[in-house]
């Protein structure tokens, strides 16, 4: 097992339409990361964000324009795909269908010529950690979805990679089989500790089953850190609004002053935030930004509350937990309650807003706009 | 605007039965949810209703006049897919004219105008109708695709898993702005979908479907805290509810839980109603359900709590769930996000009793639950 360490990798695809003298962008810009050993990464970003082009070029599957890709201390950028010790699982199970799932499990290693008796051993080992032992003589057409990507996975850890890459293997599957699957998964992963990147555009599953969560945008990384950093803790507007369902209200705002506060406003609304006091280095009178907000961390106040009044414009009971939206100017403001009211459409809440939890955003660039 | 009755519908595709004796009775006016799972029938009621499909036996009506002979053109009702259908060389103006200036209804250009300016309003897209579809998201074409069903003011308006292919966010957001806009409708309307949340958000009604059968018709409320069997009670809710097996017993003039795993006994708080249920049904193999919200951990040892392990942390998006496990009992329960959590490390886990519900062990329907008065009340329960 082995670390991975990427070094201001960039890829560019050749452009072979007709403006010749015109070069493509680049799909991977600058890329710098860092997998320690048994590190669990996720690539996450909306598709064509290059986070594919990135496993591709890790596996060997893609040529590297410029910059350096370690597994462990070794370069492997001029390794063949077959020497970089990797285990692959994609989203297609590409199983071949005349072998039996413990011929497809042993493929690999019989290539390799790997002895028959050791080849028995490491495949009854692995089947039950992915669940799989009662497949094993079964043809591949036989199995569901969920079945063939256990195989799928098998096959990928049974050569005992250095470095596990896998590539949305639970995009084919449907609600349920996909939540079991990510939970066995992550079990799997803790189980053989191995060094694993897996890419997703799906934020739910990097934050499930991520250590460390990269986020991608147009081939740039915007954020490296834990789950919980980049949902607490987000450098720009591009990582607040994609980490976390519904998504954090993000709202354009003028900051006005009073005698001794300042108070978010927003256009065509009543609506007033006591800004955090925090904030009083970097904002003025007049100033204008983003504010951002979790749909968690608006609370409806109680009939002392100071908070401002304003108008329930959808109210919906979900059940687990009800959701309520309302107008902020032209934007729905979310806030989800555990309360169990059953309020309706036109009536008032007391808006509170839990002021710790507010971050300010770039109007122009989305950066952060951090307390001094 | 018409309310809409099946009688006794039933409908078979070769040796399937699609649906088999179907009977719902949709109000006026009423948003009326068929939720179920893929494959139990919701869509061939929807084309019964819409006459696209013939049931073999049994009646549609339409404000009590039968419709089975009236063929889909002239039924009016307007359907709306999983595909938008939308005419990609006209502007979203003529899209939803179209429908109009048809051969069948032939309205004049002002009354076009007038109507569409309304609809678009209502479904915030005025400022789309220059654009041509291909400048549309998928978001904004599904608002056109039912724009342009609703100028025609139909009887009925039906709908199909219309959100169904749209990633989980934006499918959240429009969710949330057809919630908005559904109390302008002012059309009866039908609507099919395999997502609960959908269900219960949307729902003034909700029909619960499963293989070609009526399983349970009510409230989102009404079905959540009062599932007619374990299969609805699964069906609502994500995570899932904890079905615990165990042995009710009577002692001291109450109750007792014994759960089938590990044997731990709980006495069960009072409650009067329950109690009299019990007696009169002499229950003693059931399946406690317990929703995840109404299970509590820790991770240090405290009195009464289940000493269990971790079987998984995940987050689930703005809350995260822990499955715990004891033997080959699983519960699952609500957890904030960014805990430190290790698989197999312990934790202790206790049931908030007074908010669990009963289900028969053998047949799995369902018998009681605690303060079943006070929620038949705020779900607007219809025997």
């Amino acid at each position: 097992m082995a670390g991975l360490t990427i070094k201001n990798l960039y890829k560019r695809y050749d452009n072979s339409g007709k403006k010749k003298n015109v070069q493509n962008d680049y799909a991977v810009k600058d890329l710098n990361l860092v997998a320690e050993q048994g590190e669990f990464i996720a690539l996450l970003g909306p598709s064509g964000c290059g986070k594919t082009t990135t496993l591709r070029m890790t596996a060997g599957l893609e040529e590297i324009t410029k910059g350096e890709i370690y597994i462990g201390d070794v370069l492997v950028n001029n390794l063949h795909p077959k020497d970089r010790h990797i285990g692959l699982a994609f989203e297609d199970y590409a199983m071949y269908p005349p072998l039996t799932v413990y011929d497809n499990i042993a493929f690999n290693l019989k290539a390799k010529g790997v002895d028959k008796a050791e080849i028995d051993r490491r495949v009854r080992e692995i089947a039950p950690l992915m669940q799989c032992d009662d497949l094993l003589d079964k043809m591949p057409v036989k199995l569901s979805g969920g079945q063939k990507q256990r195989v799928n996975i098998a096959r990928a850890i049974i050569r005992r990679p250095e470095l596990l890459l896998m590539d949305e293997p639970l995009s084919h599957l449907d609600g349920k089989a996909r939540q079991a699957m990510r939970t066995e998964i992550k079990r799997l992963i803790n189980e053989i500790k191995c060094t694993t990147v897996y890419v997703t555009h799906d934020q739910l599953e990097a934050m499930s089953l991520a250590d460390k969560i990269a986020i991608i945008d147009l081939g740039v990384l915007q954020q490296f850190g834990t789950p919980a950093e980049v949902y607490d803790d987000p450098v720009n507007e591009f990582v607040a609004s994609f980490i976390g369902e519904p998504p954090m209200n993000i709202l354009e705002t003028t900051i006005v002053g009073e005698s001794d506060h300042f108070l978010f406003t927003f256009e065509n609304s009543n609506l007033r935030i006591v800004v955090p006091e925090r904030y009083n280095n970097v904002v003025s009178n007049g100033f204008k930004c983003k504010v951002g907000v979790r749909p968690m961390d608006v609370l409806i106040g109680g009939a002392d509350s100071k908070g401002s009044p304003e108008k329930v414009a959808t109210f919906e009971n979900l059940g687990d937990e009800r959701r309520i939206g309302i107008h902020v100017g032209e934007t729905l403001l979310m806030l989800i309650t555990d309360d169990e009211t059953r309020y309706k459409a036109g009536d008032i809440i007391k808006l509170e807003v839990r002021g710790e939890k507010t971050h300010l955003f770039d109007l122009k660039t989305g950066e952060r706009i951090r307390e001094r | 605007m018409a309310r809409i009755q099946l009688e006794n519908i039933t409908k078979k595709f070769g040796k399937v039965t699609a649906l088999d004796g179907i009977s719902l009775d949709i109000k006026e006016n009423e948003f009326f949810v068929l939720f179920g799972p893929a494959g139990a029938g919701k869509t061939t009621i929807l084309n019964c209703i819409a006459g696209i499909q013939m049931p073999d036996e049994g009646v549609v009506k339409f404000d009590g006049e039968i419709m089975n002979l009236v063929d889909a053109a002239h039924r009016d009702t307007a359907m709306v897919f999983e595909n938008y259908a939308l005419y990609p060389q006209m502007t979203v103006y003529d899209n939803m004219a179209s429908p109009l200036r048809s051969k069948l209804y032939k309205r004049d250009e002002a009354y076009i105008k007038q109507k569409i300016e309304e609809v678009s309003k209502m479904m915030k897209m005025d400022h789309l109708l220059q654009r041509l579809p291909s400048q549309l998201s998928n978001g904004q074409k599904q608002r056109v695709a039912m724009g342009r069903a609703l100028v025609r003011s139909p009887r009925v308006f039906l709908m199909d898993e219309p959100l169904a292919h749209l990633d989980a966010k934006l499918r959240n957001a429009m969710r949330t702005e057809l919630k908005e806009i559904q109390v302008n409708f002012g059309t009866t309307s039908i609507y099919v979908t395999h997502d609960f949340m959908e269900a219960m958000s949307l729902g003034d009604r909700i029909g619960i479907i499963n293989k070609g059968k009526v399983v349970q018709i009510g409230t989102g409320d009404a079905i959540y805290y009062m599932p007619c069997n374990e299969f609805v009670a699964q069906l609502m809710g994500d995570p899932e509810i904890n079905l615990i097996p165990g042995r009710l017993e009577k002692k001291d003039g109450g109750y007792t839980f014994t759960m089938q795993e590990g044997g731990r006994t709980y006495v069960l708080p009072k409650d009067k109603d329950l109690f009299a249920k019990f007696d009169q049904l002499g229950a003693s193999a059931v399946d406690m359900g317990l929703r995840p919200q109404n299970l509590k951990y820790s991770f240090t040892p405290q009195e009464g709590y289940l000493k269990c392990t971790v079987y998984s942390y995940e987050s689930i998006g703005n809350k995260s769930v822990i499955v715990a496990e004891m033997g080959g009992q699983q519960l699952r329960m609500i957890a904030p996000n960014g805990l430190h959590v290790k698989i197999d490390q312990d934790v202790y886990v206790d049931l908030m009793l007074d908010h669990s519900m009963f289900f028969d062990a053998g047949t799995k329907v369902y018998q009681s639950r605690y303060n079943e008065a006070e929620i038949k009340a705020v779900a607007k329960w219809e025997d």
